[in-house]
């Protein structure tokens, strides 16, 4: 199974069972696209039999609407609940892709998760690694899945 | 007398979650206690009645592993039933803590009839 695959099946699975937003994935993105106009972004990082770096990008009205689902409740600014909601994703995401490559021997570890929000950054991959970028659409705008990878 | 439950996650967000897959599940708890690592948890069961406690895995302070082994060293609470809700429940894993006394465990994410059928039996 592909890796883009693989996060758009752990991605349908967190919003169906735990977020209960209606979801619609797109294609992914062109390699090298960096300013992805996100105001908030968790990502972990795995380690093992190869190294990567997952994360989830949100505009602040997709990051709001996602952690009021999550948590409830109607939130009105990007604070920790919504920070920590998105990190739990991004736990989540990097949990079922470990869970998926260890079904074909692929052993990895989770880090700790790390969320990030202000109004102006770029997110880029270390030279000589993949990159998959996938789009998902919600009622409230897009959000992004971020994998970065490295075999060598 | 209600029978009350414990979850143990470092994340605010995902033991508001699990409260709520509780009630969705249908499981009538009177009352609902959190605690935010294994130390906090030991520390609210020596506290308090607890009938069962759902704990993550990967915590900060004390993780669930830890927690677990604590808990099978204290006579007061060691027979208190302990389900594991982690992303990680590959089998070395699950093996350790069934291992230290856990009764079971669920994956992240989780549906509550999943919810249900791993803890019902407990109650």
């Amino acid at each position: 199974m592909e890796f883009a695959q693989k996060i758009k099946q752990a991605t349908e699975e967190i919003f169906s069972t735990m977020i209960f937003l209606d979801l619609k994935p797109g294609e992914p993105l062109a390699q090298g696209k960096e300013d992805l106009g996100c105001h908030v972004s968790a990502m972990i990082g795995l380690s093992g039999d190869f190294n990567a770096l997952i994360g989830i990008h949100c505009p602040e009205q997709v990051g709001l609407a996602i952690g009021g689902s999550m948590l409830g409740m109607e939130l009105q600014t990007i604070d920790d609940d919504i920070k920590d909601a998105l990190g739990e994703i991004a736990n989540m995401l990097a949990g079922s892709l470990k869970e998926a490559f260890a079904s074909e021997n692929i052993d990895l570890m989770l880090a700790i998760p790390t969320t990030i929000s202000g109004n102006s950054y770029k997110v880029s991959a270390p030279s000589g690694s993949n990159r998959i970028l996938l789009p998902f659409d919600l009622e409230a705008g897009r959000f992004y899945i971020d994998l970065k990878y490295s075999l060598s | 007398m209600g029978k009350t439950v414990l979850i143990v996650d470092d994340s605010n967000t995902m033991r508001k979650i699990v409260s709520r897959a509780l009630r969705q599940a249908g499981i009538d708890f009177d009352q609902i206690l959190e605690a935010g690592d294994g130390q906090e948890a030991l520390d609210v069961l020596g506290a308090n009645s607890v009938d069962v406690v759902l704990s993550d895995i990967n915590m900060p302070n004390m993780t669930g592993l830890e927690f677990l082994k604590a808990k099978s060293e204290d006579d007061a609470i060691k027979d208190i039933p302990v389900v594991m809700i982690s992303t990680e429940t590959g089998a070395d894993i699950i093996d350790q803590a069934k291992a230290l006394g856990a009764k079971g465990a669920v994956k992240k994410p989780f549906t509550p009839d999943l919810i249900n059928d791993t803890l019902g039996p407990l109650l």
